[in-house]
């Protein structure tokens, strides 16, 4: 009874769990000295049975004592992990700043901070263990943290979490709760409508624009807590949102926010009735509704259909609508000097016509800024701070935006291909080099990354737009050359290499500074030859044709053998 | 149930069984069978197969027609189809078909093609004898790692991670499985050094060249235009290069191939 009432003496969750450890293992001498705090002064003044009956309902509440123990015991264990998987990125002492750290945009987490974006809790709570095991299982799509579920074992992942919140000693206190989260609203159109709605009354488009593609006004302005530039994010990438890309995720990150970044919470808006939990729903379906249903797949060949009438004269045609989209994916330029470490441009949809004379292809990239654009020059001092510049100096000024297309000079199945990234010296490429700041598009012949010589006349025409957070852009050529040693025929039914080549001017990005792919393939679809047709004709005739005769043979051999063998019996 | 003991039991049928079980085997057995035991594997190619097919068949036909009596057994359900009136059915269906299939065929192979340009890559080409680093010769052959017998060893793995992070974690990732957050995209895709065919399979020379060249380095076999590996002599001093080489094959548990004593020059080359 005595020991009980020593428990009911102590102050908070994790010292009570403590107790009743030493209890159970039979070790008494707890200590009275033990009252640090007012509030604890305070519980202590409580009537013995009050006492008893807080703890218990407590202790309900908090993790069991023996988790407590087994994490003081992991985290040593956890630091072994931690050293080798996790410390190139955080740091040895977990502040974020490791070897990689400015070679990468978002940065590592500093977990001295206790400071998460990806929760389940309430804004400005630390994160739960759950939480804390999400990311480390599964990873942060759109930054550099991989999901280490298939690396690590199950107590290697339970220890390395145990000694990262070590880092931090918030965690020492009270273990935090998850919110409760409710079902979504089965979707409609209307639902939509009321998501658009309430994503304009809750000013989302600050921040992530009107199309909600990260070019809100305020995008070029925003930091994190560590003051790193940070993007709003694109709602239409959806496979790079930090956690997760659910209807429920989003919701989820509407409600507890993404502390550390400048995205709030809006759960006081849903108990202020600002806004109703429905609408709150309502958005996150909006904001899934904005990005493909499906990861883009990458295919390798760009299939440019045949048209019958005109070719679309700009890239808010009509006729580009029914064109496949098909999804190319581009990488920082991390190759040559000097590399880029926090490219804008991820990845550009492409789509390809051709009427038999002409080939054009639209492009279409998200990028939040029309470069060179005033408002982002602060964006882009943060950028060269942020970021590793041994390379070479980080432009301090905004270049245009651009958007490289290559070839090779001549199209040849059995020859090399020139070097993906540009071409060379030895074996150059063709390009279609467009720029925004003039808006010019120019052919010329490119021998290393960057390195290009305009042709004296240029036979692609252009028509570029930005809309909303987006370039489009319309490039046009004859099939024909206009110079057979530079520029490469096109010929239908015939796979042509092409590569890609971004840069977002805001983000100090300019002819080297910028996002490339590996070589793709356009492909002009032809009419569909008749021999296509004839061939299996023909073949079905002869093999049926042969098969009749191998069958008429065989048969009139059995009756010429069944006759002679009548014969002999008679 | 005794007819299909008979049917076991019958050449023809026998021989019909035989292909069956080799061509799974050959299309997703030898793919995935040595997945089973944790050994590395990939599906055979439709062209191998065929060949292996028809070393199977012929095999078969030898089989079957080296005794008199079971090639008679053998050729007498064919002779029956061809002939016998109560398999008139059989035989019309057969007729009607197989012309389709072959039809079908021809169609598959003339129809217009939208697969990209296949273009072979050897994997691990054969390695120089020597290369110029920043116009020093190396001798590639029988070359060791020198750190491993200078310094200390925790000194050149602290180098060895700086190095990697800031250079290398983009493409081949901090799991070593080269899926990097920059990784997407590239075409062949950054290398697995978590994958038993990668760095175990090589010598730490051979490492070394393919980091010191990269991919504009490579022989015309291994497609230099479509490497997305940096020429790192451009970056990265020699020491610093191996160093990461240390630190690779010590976080990956890998052991890296050794020379033989007596200087087989073969050794650089891996399968």
């Amino acid at each position: 009874m005595r020991k009980g009432l020593r428990i009911a003496d102590c102050g908070n969750g994790r010292r009570i769990a403590d107790g009743i450890w030493q209890i159970a293992k039979g070790v008494s001498g707890l200590r009275e000295a033990d009252f640090s705090n007012r509030l604890e002064r305070r519980f202590a003044t409580l009537h013995p049975c009050a006492r008893i009956v807080l703890c218990a309902l407590s202790l309900l509440l908090i993790r069991s004592p023996q988790s407590a123990i087994l994490e003081a015991q992991a985290a040593p264990r956890g630091k072994a992990v931690y050293d080798k998987w996790c410390a190139g990125c955080h740091g040895d002492d977990g502040a974020g700043v490791g070897s990689a750290a400015t070679y990468m945009l978002p940065q590592p987490r500093d977990f001295t901070k206790g400071v998460y974006q990806i929760r389940t809790t309430a804004s400005g709570e630390l994160p739960t263990d759950a939480d804390l095991r999400r990311i480390l299982d599964f990873g942060m799509p759109g930054t550099a943290m991989p999901g280490w579920e298939s690396k690590l074992t199950e107590n290697e992942r339970t220890d390395v979490i145990a000694y990262i919140k070590s880092f931090s000693k918030f965690f020492a206190g009270k273990a935090p709760t998850a919110i409760a989260i409710g079902k979504a609203p089965s979707s409609s159109s209307e639902g939509l409508a009321a998501g658009r709605a309430a994503y304009q009354k809750l000013e989302c488009f600050k921040c992530h624009g009107d199309a909600g593609r990260g070019d809100g006004k305020s995008a070029p302005t925003l930091t994190d807590d560590w003051d790193h530039p940070i993007r709003a994010a694109n709602l239409a990438a959806s496979w790079r949102f930090n956690g997760g890309s659910t209807v429920e995720d989003i919701y989820a990150r509407l409600r507890t926010g993404l502390d550390g970044t400048p995205m709030p919470s809006f759960s006081d808006a849903v108990e202020s009735k600002v806004v109703s939990d429905e609408d709150l729903w309502r958005v996150a379906q909006y904001v899934r509704s904005l990005s493909p249903e499906e990861t883009p797949a990458v295919r390798e060949v760009i299939r440019a259909g045949r048209v019958e009438g005109a070719l679309p004269s700009s890239p808010a045609d009509s006729l580009w609508a029914q064109a496949e989209r098909y999804f190319v994916p581009l990488t920082a330029q991390i190759i040559v000097k000097p590399r880029w470490f926090a490219p804008t441009v991820d990845g550009v949809w492409v789509q390809g016509l051709h009427d038999g004379k002409r080939l054009a292809l639209r492009l279409t990239w998200p990028d939040p800024s029309r470069s060179p654009d005033p408002a982002w020059d602060e964006w882009l001092g943060r950028v060269k701070q942020s970021v590793f510049e041994a390379d070479g100096a980080v432009p301090v000024t905004q270049a245009g935006d651009r958007l490289v297309l290559q070839f090779p000079q001549r199209i040849d199945e059995e020859a090399d291909r020139p070097y993906f990234l540009g071409g060379n010296t030895r074996r150059p490429v063709y390009t279609w080099r467009w720029t925004s700041n003039p808006d010019q598009a120019t052919e010329a012949t490119g021998t290393g990354l960057g390195k290009y010589v305009a042709a004296a006349a240029s036979a692609v025409t252009h028509s570029a737009r930005f809309n909303a957070g987006e370039w489009q852009l319309q490039l046009t050529r004859s099939l024909a050359s206009a110079d057979t040693t530079k520029s490469p025929i096109f010929r239908e039914g015939q796979a042509i290499p092409v590569a890609f080549y971004a840069a977002d001017g805001s983000n100090a990005e300019d002819d080297t500074r910028g996002s490339v792919s590996a070589w793709y393939a356009i492909y002009l679809d032809v009419p569909t030859p008749p021999r296509v047709y004839i061939a299996p004709i023909v073949t079905m005739l002869l093999t049926a044709g042969l098969g009749t005769m191998v069958v008429m043979q065989a048969q009139r051999r059995e009756r010429e053998h069944g006759r002679s063998n009548l014969e002999e019996y008679r | 149930m005794s007819r299909v003991r008979q049917a076991l039991r019958h050449p023809f049928w026998q021989a019909f069984i035989l292909l069956l079980v080799a061509y799974l085997f050959f299309k997703f057995g030898i793919a995935y069978l040595p997945a089973l035991l944790g050994m590395h594997s990939a599906p055979v190619p439709s062209s191998v197969i065929m060949q292996y097919m028809f070393i199977a068949l012929v095999g078969v036909l030898i089989h079957v027609s080296s005794d008199e009596a079971r090639w008679r057994q053998f050729k007498e359900p064919v002779q029956a189809t061809l002939v016998d009136r109560d398999k008139k059915w059989l035989r019309l269906s057969l007729l009607v078909l197989v012309p389709l299939l072959v039809g079908f065929a021809t169609y598959q192979r003339t129809r217009p093609r939208v697969d990209a340009p296949i273009e072979l890559r050897s994997i691990h080409p054969a390695p120089p004898g020597q290369i110029t680093f920043r116009g020093k010769t190396i001798p590639l052959t029988g070359l060791e790692n020198p750190l491993r017998k200078r310094g200390s060893m925790p000194e050149h793995l602290r180098t060895g991670q700086r190095v990697y992070y800031q250079n290398c974690v983009a493409c081949h990732g901090d799991r070593l499985d080269g899926q990097g957050h920059f990784a997407n995209g590239l075409s062949p895709a950054p290398a697995s050094f978590a994958d038993a065919g990668t760095i175990a399979q090589l010598t730490e020379s051979f490492v070394f060249w393919r980091i010191a060249k990269g991919g504009p380095g490579l022989p015309r076999e291994g497609t230099p235009w479509n490497s997305a590996m940096p020429v790192w002599e451009d970056f990265l001093t020699e020491d610093e290069i191996w160093a990461v080489i240390i630190y690779l094959y010590e976080q990956s548990g890998w052991q890296p191939r050794r020379w033989e004593a007596h200087g087989a020059a073969e050794e650089g080359k891996a399968p």
